[in-house]
């Protein structure tokens, strides 16, 4: 991992690191490329991924309406917010 | 020493203390992040509504590591506990420890309430996958995160666990069955056990001496024990830290400062608002996490990381059923020693990722874990009740709980 290809990982996840964050990233970063070689040890030839430990599929539910929350109530948990409306500052130039 | 990031003064004789990465109706839910520092929660978690059914009262929210991402909570926004003799405490089993609530609820993301409930002497049992809702939990890594009961007691800690698992149409990974029925038996005889020898390799002498301990008095009851080489256990933690982070990075996307929140101040358009609110908010390990969960998601890194560790995945649950049918439970330090300095996690992330060698394998499986004595018991999935009964024998003899 280099400096600049983290900071482009930065960008796209809306992160800026300190230059010493950024060190001790980089080092664990080197660190875990160690890591990620001991995964080739491992034969997965053939083998199905496993992105579920349980066997279910397709959880559905009834469709019905169940409880809501208020605007009100929403909004109370927002940092800004104007006339029934979640207040972020300009989006468009 | 912060024990509780919200306390509760309105209490009865049937106490839960409850992780503060479990949503509770109208007391603050922060998951030890300043992210959430101001964020009050509209609805309770189902665990916290079958307790309040139940009788039971919460003591107040126990301090955790940042979204869980922790050793010993050190990476909490609000500070890291500390025991007497000035050693990483573990909020919730320290709250058990000394009495303060008859119960805690923890939720075993990264290994953390194993490690607590180890250092603290107390019981700690995280049930197979799928078994208790997590609807209302904050969450981080979904596929994995499950929600346990600490306890001064292996059997009360059933007990609690029996209330709170069963079938939950919120959560879409809960199991269909509706009820478990969490008993021991009264001897070990006939029980297999086997220890994991690297296991053995990588702890310090005092853990390795609680495991052979335990061993031994599963043996004067009845039971076999033998040891084996689990050598899977070399790409385990790599595997699982690729899983962890990658869905982290998924879940810890939604905080943006702008619904819910922490919100930067000053922000001129909406992307630096972003930046801003994430960047100022979100821990040293919260932020590794998400860059490195978007690096093995990349397309250059997907197959050889990500995609690699899901197919792991599958090979250790496929040698793991191998493992159960030779052994009804394997015993193994839950952590290399026996007390953390505060020195131990001035570098957090290489600390965390070294002690998730003894915790991973439980993490990326799903297998349910029982910590008593000092070491964790670990079965295939569903069979709680040896793992119980192993722990019953053990408390019976040793301290006579």
């Amino acid at each position: 991992m280099k400096e600049e290809m983290l900071k482009g990982l930065e960008k796209i996840n809306q992160l800026s690191l300190t230059q010493e964050e950024r060190r001790i990233v980089l080092d664990f970063f080197a660190f875990l490329a160690g890591e990620e070689e001991a995964l080739e040890s491992c034969n997965t030839d053939n083998v199905e991924r496993m992105v579920h430990l349980i066997p279910l599929k397709n959880v559905l539910r009834e469709d019905v309406s169940l409880k809501t929350f208020s605007q009100d109530s929403l909004l109370a948990g927002a940092p800004k917010h104007t006339d029934g409306y979640w207040q972020v500052p300009r989006v468009v130039d | 020493m912060k024990l509780y990031i919200t306390e509760n003064t309105k209490r009865n004789d049937k106490t839960v203390a409850v992780d503060d990465t479990i949503l509770v109706e109208g007391m603050p839910s922060t998951a030890g992040s300043k992210m959430l520092g101001e964020f009050k929660p509209l609805f309770d978690a189902e665990v916290i509504s079958r307790l309040y059914n139940t009788g039971f009262s919460i003591t107040g929210k126990s301090n955790v590591g940042e979204f869980g991402l922790d050793l010993l909570g050190e990476t909490s926004n609000y500070g890291v506990c500390l025991n007497a003799d000035g050693t990483l405490a573990g909020a919730a089993a320290a709250i058990v420890a000394n009495g303060d609530a008859e119960y805690a609820l923890s939720v075993d993301l990264n290994g953390t309430p194993r490690r607590a409930a180890t250092l603290q002497n107390v019981c700690f049992i995280k049930p197979t996958y799928g078994t208790v809702s997590r609807h209302g939990v904050i969450p981080c890594a979904c596929s994995a995160e499950q929600i346990g009961v600490m306890a001064k007691t292996s059997v009360k800690a059933a007990e609690l666990l029996s209330i709170i698992a069963g079938h939950d149409k919120k959560d879409g990974t809960s199991l269909p069955q509706m009820k478990y029925d969490y008993t021991a038996a009264d001897n070990a005889t006939g029980i297999r056990i086997g220890i994991p020898t690297e296991y053995i390799e990588k702890a310090e002498q005092t853990v390795s001496e609680k495991v052979y301990r335990f061993a031994d008095v599963m043996k004067a009851d009845g039971a076999t024990v033998e040891e084996f080489s689990l050598s899977e256990l070399s790409f385990v933690q790599a595997a699982w830290q690729i899983l962890l982070c990658a869905e982290t990075c998924n879940n810890l996307s939604r905080y943006d400062g702008v619904k819910f929140g922490y919100r930067g101040n000053n922000s001129k358009d909406i992307g630096e608002l972003y930046t801003s609110s994430r960047t100022e908010a979100f821990g040293l390990n919260a932020k590794f996490a998400i860059l490195y969960g978007s690096y093995v998601l990349s397309k250059g890194h997907y197959e050889s990381c990500y995609d690699k560790a899901l197919r792991i995945r599958r090979v250790l649950r496929n040698k793991l059923d191998g493992i159960f049918s030779q052994f009804d439970l394997i015993i193994a330090p839950a952590c290399s020693k026996l007390a953390y300095s505060p020195s131990d996690v001035v570098n957090s992330l290489e600390a965390c990722y070294n002690e998730s060698y003894f915790t991973a394998l439980s993490n990326i499986s799903g297998i349910p874990i029982v910590v008593c004595g000092g070491v964790q018991l670990m079965g295939d999935s569903f069979s709680e009740n040896k793992l119980l009964t192993a722990a019953t024998v053990y408390e019976r003899t040793e301290v006579g709980k």
